[in-house]
């Protein structure tokens, strides 16, 4: 009953500024090369789909993700539960890792272009730089939060430090280290496509890029809109796993 | 999860803190001048092309530079004060469209698919839009600053006033208080540590609003320098504004968690 009712209004509403937008962009009562309006929108994704410009371009970009996002996420994993467990070491580099977990990864692009180009290889490491950080506090936070008799528990029963991490505390931070991975990708969408838009060869941050030079408004939102159905779907996927790993979790409690 | 299709709100819990002991302090200080410290040597030894990679003390000397004329506090006024404005401007507008959708239902339904998709889109893509409308510089960069920050405010806001217990509101409605009494009196300070916490998530996306929005449509600023340093290759002076913008973070971030502490002894 809520559910259909937040549909409807949800739908609604949608639909209203859909039809609002489309009315004004179409009529010029706003210059449309400025804001467009969703039929323009639509039949401009169906001529960069047709075209093979975006598919090409967005396969750039998810490749530059994937190359950072997955060892950051590997890597975030493993420090955290280093810095989790070895005591001199967290002391040693907690104010330098919270130091640069606090800024603003972004602030990094001009540098890394410098020292990596501007081909796809300064996308890979921004996309790992802004991912690797909130899952690395984030994974040191849960490991350290795991329950003590959980570790009494497993520690009882002759398991070996191998063991201690895979089988009490991986689970026992798990829900902490996925919102790392959350928190991670939304930075991590962001750094990549600014990059892409600061410099480079290819992707949908060029794409945009050169569209705006050109102050071509359908383009634009064509490829906003694009990235943030990638971001809903990664979300989805990560909650999805999330979910199975939380039964997972409930069946070892 | 309580609200919202997909945004979570920032939960006002479980501060992480920055030292535990005096101990964890020295060898914290040990770790960054380490840090530093084996730049140094790496660059003076001829291990890192000093061109690439730079030096603190080749940085110190940028620094020094930018300092004397003039322009690095120019920059970092600009930057502040876009800072400043872009949170503000989030501040006062989050808290009273999550107030509205806290405590309408019908008006979160219509306004949650906006949150939702604002939330996931890289704003900055918007930018080449924004400044045909606001001009290059100052008011394009406010406004970047002001999407990004704005959004995690309205969720936390919501969140808190959902959190408010139901039997403070009807209490101030018995003693005969109005909507304004109810917001004012009960869920106003009900709500205040989401708030708080909205307020933490919302500065740091804030700065890097500015960041973003200095380095690709603004002619000041801490951001754009960055970009012309980079530009020429002046990597030491790229340096400057870029642990600028490292130091405001860490003083941002905590200045919201001391904020937030205070507020959370106080209510104990």
């Amino acid at each position: 009953m809520r559910f259909s009712r937040r549909l409807v209004i949800g739908t609604a509403s949608v639909a209203a500024f859909l039809m609002v937008w489309q009315f004004v962009g179409q009529r010029e009562i706003v210059r449309s090369d400025l804001i467009s309006y969703p039929t323009e929108v639509f039949a401009t994704f169906a001529h960069l789909t047709a075209t093979g410009e975006l598919g090409t371009n967005a396969a750039v970009t998810l490749q530059e993700f994937i190359e950072g996002f997955v060892p950051s996420i590997v890597l975030g994993v493993i420090f955290g539960v280093v810095l989790a467990l070895v005591k001199p070491v967290r002391e040693l580099l907690d104010p330098l890792l919270t130091a640069i977990y606090t800024a603003p990864v972004i602030a990094f692009i001009p540098i890394l272009v410098v020292w990596f180009g501007v081909g796809t290889y300064s996308k890979v490491v921004i996309v790992f730089i802004s991912a690797i950080f909130p899952i690395m506090i984030n994974t040191r936070v849960g490991v350290s939060e795991v329950a003590e008799p959980w570790l009494r528990a497993v520690r009882s029963f002759g398991a070996d430090q191998l063991q201690i991490v895979t089988k009490a505390i991986l689970p026992g931070s798990m829900p902490a280290i996925m919102a790392g991975i959350r928190l991670g990708l939304g930075r991590a969408i962001v750094g990549l496509i600014a990059a892409e838009m600061y410099v480079s060869i290819s992707g949908i941050g060029r794409m945009i890029q050169v569209y705006s030079s050109a102050a071509r408004a359908a383009e634009i939102i064509v490829l906003v809109v694009v990235i943030a159905v990638f971001g809903y779907v990664c979300v989805t996927l990560l909650r999805g796993a999330e979910n199975r790993m939380g039964t997972w979790r409930s069946d070892l409690e | 999860m309580a609200v919202g299709s997909g945004v979570a709100p920032l939960r006002p819990v479980a501060l992480p803190k920055f030292r535990s002991s005096s101990e964890a302090t020295v060898l914290g200080i040990l770790g960054i001048v380490l840090f530093v410290g084996l730049w140094e040597l790496a660059a003076q030894l001829g291990w890192l092309n000093p061109v690439i990679l730079s030096s603190p003390s080749r940085i110190a000397v940028a620094f020094a530079g930018q300092w004397q004329s003039g322009q690095f506090s120019a920059d970092l006024g600009v930057s502040l004060a876009e800072l400043a404005i872009g949170f503000g401007s989030s501040a006062v507008a989050g808290v009273a469209i999550g107030i509205a959708m806290g405590l309408n239902r019908t008006t979160e339904y219509a306004l949650d698919p906006f949150v939702w998709f604002l939330y996931s889109t890289p704003l900055v893509a918007l930018y080449p839009l924004i400044v045909v409308w606001l001009g290059f510089g100052f008011a394009t960069v406010i406004a970047i600053a002001f999407m990004l920050t704005v959004i995690p405010i309205v969720v936390n806001t919501m969140a808190g006033v959902r959190a408010v217990d139901p039997s403070v509101v009807r209490a101030v409605r018995v003693f005969g208080g109005n909507s304004r009494d109810v917001i004012l009196k009960a869920v106003l300070p009900a709500s205040l540590p989401y708030v708080l916490a909205g307020f933490r998530i919302g500065l740091s996306r804030a700065l890097i609003g500015v960041v973003l929005g200095e380095m690709f449509s603004s002619n000041a600023g801490l951001g754009f320098r960055m970009t012309v340093y980079a530009a020429h290759l002046k990597t030491a002076d790229v340096f400057v504004p870029l642990v600028a913008f490292v130091i405001i973070g860490i003083i941002t971030t905590q200045l919201a968690i001391m904020l937030e502490r205070r507020l959370q002894s106080w209510k104990t």
